[in-house]
């Protein structure tokens, strides 16, 4: 179990870290929502930040990258996409300018998702769950503790999810899957595997808290906003104000 | 003083097979109690019953004086569960986290929240490996975060389902140890395993179990000999002659 993924909390006393976590969502919607219409001038900005705090909060870079592989795949066949489009006589022409287009939108994907990647490694899934229970609370027929649980356990279940996936990954490869060449067989006997660990993970996971007493009144870590976040939201608001730049 | 009470306990899973068929025992205070078996025999079933993890459908388990189907939380806080699987238990993602996990639960204010974690990794000799992330842990040391998680929530009887599973010489040596110092402090132990010899010489009392039913039950010298035709290994002291014997020094 030394191998596991990257994608998950990783003790640390990095300023992220520090920081409240209501601070870090706030932001990292803030940015997130921002990034839709942002130019270059803010995205080559939230870049450089990301990078920063990447190497601040010490992840491996190269090991993460290797980990969202498949999501980068997904990010070129979404530049394909964009940029490749068929003439009249049904031949496939490259736009440049709807390359530049394709390559921006996957950009912003990749910035939210690193967005998503630091906030989970720099803060504890109780965390994340009590500052989603603050900001639920005002909202009415809305339970937040029930609601925010169920967002921390999918944030748990995230890094299980990945280890399950290379797991059955490195033994279907040990077993010679490379020799199958139907895409269609090789996702089926993937999947289900996968599917089926996974609901098992589930389960055990489920009578583990049951076994400890689980219940929705539990004692909630104490969140407490102080000068750093104030700093920290201030740092992102001025952020956000780059993408003005035209 | 009795601190569980099983009296006509049958349980049926869902594909129609026997998990467990009238089974009748009363656990004391303070006892060490083996429940031994072959794989499928009902152990663990028996075991979840006890903490209300599986609700009796016919007869009933009684929890310091409470029914567990009635309050499976009250029986919950009295009798603690380590699992087989000890990476199945984990629920944090430091040792911190893990075992505040269950005193958090019970809504216990911060401040006692933090005594008690430092209490029970004391009382597992993890000292110091509260910022560690519990999956890059040794099999042994993970045994001994579970055991820490339900230790924290200060339960009277502690459940282990097959405490030495996986586990090497050194880690099996080590959580033995220290399941021998939790009953010296006073907890009353119930384990369930399929091989006697690295426990017995400690237990006071031997359950066996086959298909569901408890076969027999009494002081471990008693019930040893013949022990094997229910697919339960005799210790190998046993099998010399020299009588029952401490696995290990």
């Amino acid at each position: 179990m030394g191998e596991l993924t990257t994608i998950g909390f990783n003790v640390g006393q990095s300023i992220l870290h520090r920081l409240d976590p209501r601070t870090k969502q706030v932001l990292m919607m803030g940015l997130s929502l921002v990034s839709v219409w942002g130019g270059l001038a803010f995205m080559s900005v939230l870049t450089l930040t990301l990078a920063m705090l990447f190497y601040a909060v010490n992840l491996n870079i190269l090991r993460l990258l290797r980990e969202i592989r498949y999501f980068l795949f997904l990010l070129v066949f979404v530049v394909i996409v964009r940029a490749v489009s068929l003439d009249s006589r049904w031949m496939p022409v490259v736009s440049s300018s709807a390359a530049a287009d394709g390559l921006l939108i996957a950009w912003r994907l990749l910035m939210v998702v690193a967005m998503g990647i630091l906030l989970m490694a720099t803060t504890r899934i109780a965390h994340i769950r009590a500052a989603l229970a603050w900001y639920m609370k005002p909202i009415p027929l809305v339970d937040e503790k029930m609601a925010a649980t169920m967002v921390g356990l999918v944030v748990r279940f995230v890094p299980v999810i990945l280890f399950q996936a290379f797991e059955i990954s490195d033994a279907q490869r040990a077993r010679g899957i490379e020799r199958r060449k139907n895409p269609l067989f090789r996702l089926m006997t993937f999947s289900i595997p996968l599917f089926r660990r996974v609901f098992l993970c589930a389960d055990e996971l489920t009578t583990a808290m049951q076994a400890r007493c689980y219940s929705e009144q539990r004692t909630l870590p104490d969140l407490a906003f102080g000068r750093q976040d104030a700093l920290a939201t201030l740092t992102g608001a001025l952020l956000c104000l780059t993408a003005l730049i035209p | 003083m009795s601190i569980i009470q099983i009296s006509h306990l049958s349980h049926c899973f869902a594909d129609g097979s026997t998990g467990l068929s009238d089974v009748n025992l009363t656990l004391n205070e303070g006892d060490f109690t083996v429940i031994a078996g072959a794989n499928g025999s009902g152990k663990t079933t028996l075991l979840r019953h006890l903490n209300g993890l599986l609700v009796a459908q016919s007869g009933s388990v009684t929890v310091c004086g409470r029914t567990v189907k009635q309050d499976p939380m009250a029986a919950r806080r009295q009798v603690g569960m380590v699992f087989q699987d000890a990476d199945s238990q984990i629920v944090g993602e430091t040792v911190y986290d893990d075992v505040a996990f269950g005193p958090e639960n019970l809504a216990i204010a911060r401040p006692e929240i933090d005594r008690r974690v430092s209490r029970a990794l004391a009382a597992v000799d993890l000292c110091g490996f509260e910022n560690k992330r519990p999956h890059h842990l040794s099999g042994g040391e993970k045994r001994r975060l579970a055991i820490a998680g339900v230790l924290a929530m200060a339960p009277r009887v502690l459940l282990m389902d097959e405490p030495f599973s996986n586990l090497d010489f050194p880690a099996t040596v080590r959580v033995l140890a220290q399941i021998i110092e939790l009953h010296r402090s006073g907890h009353t132990i119930v384990i369930t395993t399929h091989d006697l010899e690295k426990v017995i010489a400690h237990a006071q009392r031997l359950v066996v179990m086959a298909g569901g039913s408890v076969v027999k039950d009494g002081s471990p010298a008693e019930i040893i000999e013949g022990i094997e035709d229910y697919g339960i290994r005799q210790p190998c002291s046993v099998q010399l002659g020299k009588g029952i014997r401490p696995w290990a020094s």
